[in-house]
């Protein structure tokens, strides 16, 4: 993989949504023709609470620029309070990414599945955020 | 707290009344080897030594938790050993890897401790057991304690269910801290009083020493900074398999997945144009302090254990305590208090997701 220059550099981000929220708002967001930028790519989870911390250093260690969380609201969540145990999880995997530099590529939001707009805002928000933190430097390493 | 005075020579009547009157079923505690100690597993109370100074010998060979890991038979154990090593074992007990009904937790003093191999190889100028300015004059002779130790404001006896702390004149103040505790040195006739030690002052005074050193050590802060660190690992798992808190019955680096051999290695290596061999050092050192992130007490195991020599100490304990820190965490404090990841509250944690 060469070195892009920065300006030219097109994000990976890999999102790993709810099934009932996140999920759904990504599809709003189609269906309602919102326009965002397609750097991201959506894993779909039954449950924010079905995320792994492994998988967050899996992309990035496989070389991917982000990731991108998806949950319902605080106490909205399908399953009662699996969003509940996924903060505490994403926070812990933060805190840990952060002695390392890592933490800004891992962002979590929570998108209900009627906030197609609000997918569409963070979705550019992050390809510009992470467009200017430039690649991961994971990526290219022989790891 | 309940206790008792007792003189350093009462302590093996202690142990061997444990034994005797069925409080457990067997101990486990430290005792001589050589110019060295080690545990030992005694169920027959004529077998006893005089513990003291094994008890308080500055010598960390392995955490003794880790050796009563998996302890769910009725029977009862008890076991002697250092803060760390006790904490460690609430916190095993919160895993649901041993009983609490069937451990007795006794915690002794300890003054921060040197590498087993350091301490039998330097035996004539450490001694028995060290004092501040013992460990400083050691210091300068460059024989040095655990980096671990530098780092640990947790060395008083005041964890599990019975602590074993020194007080002045070659004694000892036996206390119950738990119930269970009190009911065991209840069970020995022992005249107990309410007992408290005054050391809040030297408390704050070995956290202040012990923050100060945790922020001079070393530490990665990129990417590049942590593969030189881990470097020279060759995946061999040992620090996983003598951290007393790291459990799974199959470890996912064990399992295909996360130790390809074969064609899987292959297929992986296609995948990537070019990978490192032993595969997922990263990945494994990153899934590993995030599994003990909460659970992590800062024993030093991990470095000991290390055939390659990293320094390991300045990895995990230093990582995990960040993330104990956001929890408001000390892991082996309170055996009540449940683990940070099976509880929340609803409105916390927001500044830390984005």
């Amino acid at each position: 993989m060469g070195e892009e220059a920065k300006g030219e550099f097109e994000p990976k981000i890999i999102g790993l949504t709810c099934n009932w929220c996140t999920y759904a708002g990504a599809d709003l967001a189609g269906t309602s023709r919102k326009k965002y930028p397609p750097n991201v790519r959506l894993i779909r989870l039954m449950c924010s609470g079905r995320l792994d911390p492994m998988f967050v250093l899996k992309v990035l260690l496989n070389g991917a620029d982000a990731v991108f969380i998806g949950g319902c609201h605080p106490g909205e969540c399908h399953y009662i309070k699996g969003n509940f145990y996924a903060r505490r999880r994403i926070a812990a995997i933060r805190t840990i990414l952060k002695q390392f530099g890592l933490d800004n590529r891992v962002r979590a939001e929570w998108i209900s599945a009627s906030e197609g707009d609000k997918f569409a805002r963070v979705m550019k928000e992050m390809a510009e955020d992470i467009k200017k933190l430039g690649p991961n430097p994971m990526r290219g390493k022989i790891l | 707290m309940k206790g008792t005075e007792l003189k350093y020579e009462d302590l093996e009547g202690l142990f061997k009344g444990l034994l005797d009157k069925k409080a457990v079923d067997c101990l486990i505690l430290p005792h001589k080897v050589g110019n060295n100690v080690a545990y030992m597993m005694a169920t027959d109370k004529d077998r006893i030594e005089p513990p003291v100074p094994a008890i308080f010998a500055p010598s960390f060979g392995v955490n003794a938790a880790n050796i009563v890991k998996g302890w769910t038979i009725p029977e009862k154990i008890g076991i002697v050993a250092k803060p760390c090593e006790i904490r460690a074992a609430v916190e095993l007990i919160k895993l649901k890897q041993m009983d609490k009904e069937s451990v007795l937790l006794i915690s002794v003093d300890c003054s921060g401790t040197y590498k087993n191999q350091d301490y039998a190889d330097h035996y004539g100028e450490i001694g028995d057991w060290v004092d501040s300015a013992k460990i400083e004059e050691l210091k300068g002779k460059g024989i040095a304690r655990r980096e671990a130790c530098e780092i640990c404001d947790n060395r008083f006896a005041d964890v599990g269910d019975i602590g074993i702390a020194r007080v002045d004149g070659e004694k000892v103040l036996v206390a119950g801290i738990t119930d269970m505790g009190v009911e065991a040195l209840s069970a020995l006739e022992l005249s107990l009083e309410d007992k408290e030690i005054e050391r809040e002052e030297e408390k704050e005074k070995i956290a202040a020493d012990a923050k100060k050193k945790e922020e001079e050590l070393p530490k990665a802060s990129s990417v590049e900074e942590l593969e030189e660190f881990l470097r020279d690992c060759i995946v061999c798992k040992n620090c996983r398999d003598m951290c007393p808190v790291c459990y799974c019955k199959e470890c996912f680096f064990d399992q295909p997945l996360g130790n390809p051999v074969s064609g899987d290695l292959l297929n992986l290596a296609e995948l990537r144009g070019a990978i490192a061999v032993p595969t997922n050092q990263l990945m494994y050192h990153l899934t590993r302090v995030y599994h003990v992130s909460t659970t992590c007490v800062g024993c030093g195991a991990c470095e000991d254990a290390c055939p390659k020599d990293i320094p390991l100490t300045r990895f995990y304990p230093v990582i995990a305590k960040k993330v104990q820190e956001i929890f408001e965490y000390v892991p082996g404090k309170d055996v009540e208090e449940p683990l940070p990841f099976v509880t929340y509250e609803e409105e916390e944690l927001e500044d830390k997701l984005r």
